[in-house]
């Protein structure tokens, strides 16, 4: 009971102290205008992201069409909208797929260390010293391009920070009084690892998994970009800006990249905000 | 010393080892037959014949019979052929990789005096109209895509002044240094902004925590005067971090030349790379990756020697 009013007061100091950071409730307010919109896409616009219209084609923004529409006649606001949820998708779970690997890898190489450890570490060099996009071309001319595969990709090869984070963590943490005595009473390495060390060592892995997102989200874009990331039949925000690769489309139809990159930077805008604010919270450590 | 910097060189071979046996079979194991790309989709061929082709390239050996014919080939300096052009992949990347290689370079230069500067000036001036310069153009290099800030400025300095080409690298009426120049500045440009914005945030910290130093009160108590004091005693000890990120950023922005080429079409080695990938040209993938992996390899490698050499506290500590 007593121990349940700790945590609920530490969560209430650290709440304030996170509402008190104006930037991160700025991007917070950002980040949930943007989420909403894209999750309620259906209740805010009529047009379906793949409509097309032949009589409404590159039109500019107007009422009927808030963003306008593409080559095809699209409504480039419902393409937002609902590339918005891919996009946003991609970036939650692939970030939370690579924490979940850095994690794991990161508690058994902290807590066992040796050969584990060693072996473990030059795995994870190997992976940060290849560059991330290179990795991916190469991962993706493997497996194919599409969502599925996407998450896969970015969750294999972004699991290295949180990974350094946990381990680091635990070398420290295992050698606590708290852990010599759970492993006196016999508890399993299991119950020890995750149930004992790793609720201490957990707080810098909520920020830079949040950071994580918006990196992932950035990928997922510039892949889609290049015509490697998600297939063009489903719209992603890399998808719709992909449309700018073309200097007509530069030159003559703003509203088909100006738009939808000036919302994909906002979203990112508030996760980094909000991740950072998060980082002060939970990770005075770091700068 | 000598000990620690041979150990630290034997570590690169089994490492670029494991990493050619990596790339070698997870490019082979894919389901796709290479052969298979060789033909037209619309062309049928027996079995036979698809028999002949599989041993005219040697494909039908085991995988590690392949593997070692492969990387022996290339330790002899043969990279083979694309199966797509059918060009030597040693001309490929003789051709491509100083253009990347010139990207990089380019912006690493620009970077690091942008950010430097900034970052330091934001430090000196906490809180300042500099510091908010600084702030506002970190958070736009890490939160705006690349390739979109490139497009917004092909559409300002290319089409709506018309100062600067679209794209490409050189055309046939170059003459002088500016007319080559002049396709450098956007693509490099817009490839400084992510490293201005980590550089710019890397030197500011650096610079706050020597100004709070003991030996900088010392400096100021002694009535040096502020500039001298900025110059010589903390700039030279606030840079030396700064220094390692920038050597370890080169073969990141060779890693990171992926869209910025193809916003601008840049003929640089990473076009090949994805102009592969699309068509499956595998040799060309195979050798690239390789190559690249082997410098990135090897910088860091050199890194860690660096930094040994210039903080006896790593070398000591860890190792």
């Amino acid at each position: 009971m007593e121990k349940k009013q700790i945590t609920s007061s530490l969560w209430k100091r650290n709440l304030r102290k996170f509402f008190n950071n104006k930037l991160a409730v700025l991007g917070l307010a950002i980040m949930l205008v943007i989420l909403f919109c894209c999750i309620a896409a259906p209740l805010i616009t009529d047009y379906l992201p793949n409509a097309i219209n032949l009589k409404e084609l590159t039109q500019a923004p107007q009422s009927g069409h808030l963003f306008g529409t593409d080559k095809q006649g699209r409504d480039v606001f419902s393409r937002v909208l609902y590339g918005g949820r891919t996009s946003i998708l991609i970036g939650v779970i692939s970030s939370l797929m690579g924490s979940f690997i850095g994690v794991a890898l990161g508690a058994i190489a902290g807590y066992f260390g040796g050969i584990i450890d060693a072996i473990l570490v030059r795995i994870s060099e190997i992976f940060s010293t290849f560059p991330q996009l290179i990795l991916i071309l190469v991962l993706v001319s493997i497996i194919g391009p599409g969502v599925f595969s996407l998450i896969v990709i970015f969750g294999v090869t972004g699991w290295m920070t949180t990974f350094r984070m946990i381990r680091t963590e635990f070398i420290t943490l295992r050698e606590e009084t708290y852990v010599q005595v759970a492993r006196a009473f016999g508890m399993s390495k299991r119950t020890i690892m995750f149930r004992e060390i790793l609720p201490n060592a957990f707080s810098p892995v909520i920020a830079a998994t949040t950071i994580n997102v918006a990196g992932f989200i950035l990928s997922e874009a510039g892949l889609s970009f290049i015509g490697l990331g998600v297939p063009s039949g489903t719209p992603t925000w890399g998808n719709i800006l992909n449309a700018a690769k073309g200097v007509d489309v530069i030159t003559n139809f703003w509203w088909l990249w100006l738009i939808p990159g000036i919302v994909l930077s906002l979203f990112i805008l508030g996760v980094n905000f909000v991740g950072d604010g998060l980082r002060d919270v939970l990770d005075p450590k770091q700068l | 010393m000598g000990k620690f910097i041979l150990k630290k060189c034997l570590m690169i071979i089994p490492m670029l080892f494991i990493i050619s046996v990596l790339v070698f079979f997870a490019i082979r194991m894919t389901k796709a037959d290479p052969v298979s790309w060789l033909i037209p989709a619309d062309v049928v061929v027996s079995e036979e014949n698809m028999e002949a082709l599989r041993a005219r390239y040697g494909l039908d050996a085991p995988l590690y019979v392949q593997y070692f014919r492969w990387i022996g080939n290339i330790l002899r300096g043969d990279f083979g052929k694309s199966i797509v052009g059918g060009t030597s992949v040693a001309t490929i990347i003789a051709r491509s990789l100083p253009a990347t290689f010139e990207l990089a370079f380019g912006a690493l230069i620009i970077s690091s005096v942008i950010g430097i500067t900034l970052g330091v000036l934001s430090a000196i001036h906490q809180n300042g109209p500099v510091d908010y310069i600084g702030r506002f153009i970190a958070v736009l290099g890490t939160s705006m895509p690349q390739f979109f800030f490139g497009i917004i400025m092909i559409q300002i300095f290319a089409i709506k002044l018309g100062w600067l080409p679209i794209g490409g690298r050189t055309d046939p009426s170059v003459v002088t240094f500016w007319d080559r120049a002049k396709y450098l500045i956007l693509p490099t440009l817009t490839m400084s902004i992510a490293m201005i914005s980590t550089l710019l945030k890397y030197s500011r910290n650096s610079m706050l925590e020597v100004l709070n130093k003991d030996y900088i009160k010392t400096a100021r108590m002694k009535g040096i005067s502020e500039k001298r004091v900025y110059i010589t005693h903390a700039l030279r000890n606030a840079l030396r971090p700064v220094m390692v990120i920038i050597i370890f950023r080169l073969p990141l922005l060779i890693g990171g030349s992926v869209v910025i080429e193809s916003v601008f079409s840049w003929p640089g080695i990473s076009t090949q790379i994805v102009g592969a990938t699309t068509s499956g040209d595998y040799p060309v993938i195979m050798v690239t990756t390789l190559l690249i992996a082997a410098t990135i390899l090897v910088s860091s490698v050199l890194l860690d020697i660096i930094t040994a050499l210039l903080d006896p506290r790593v070398r000591l500590g860890k190792e």
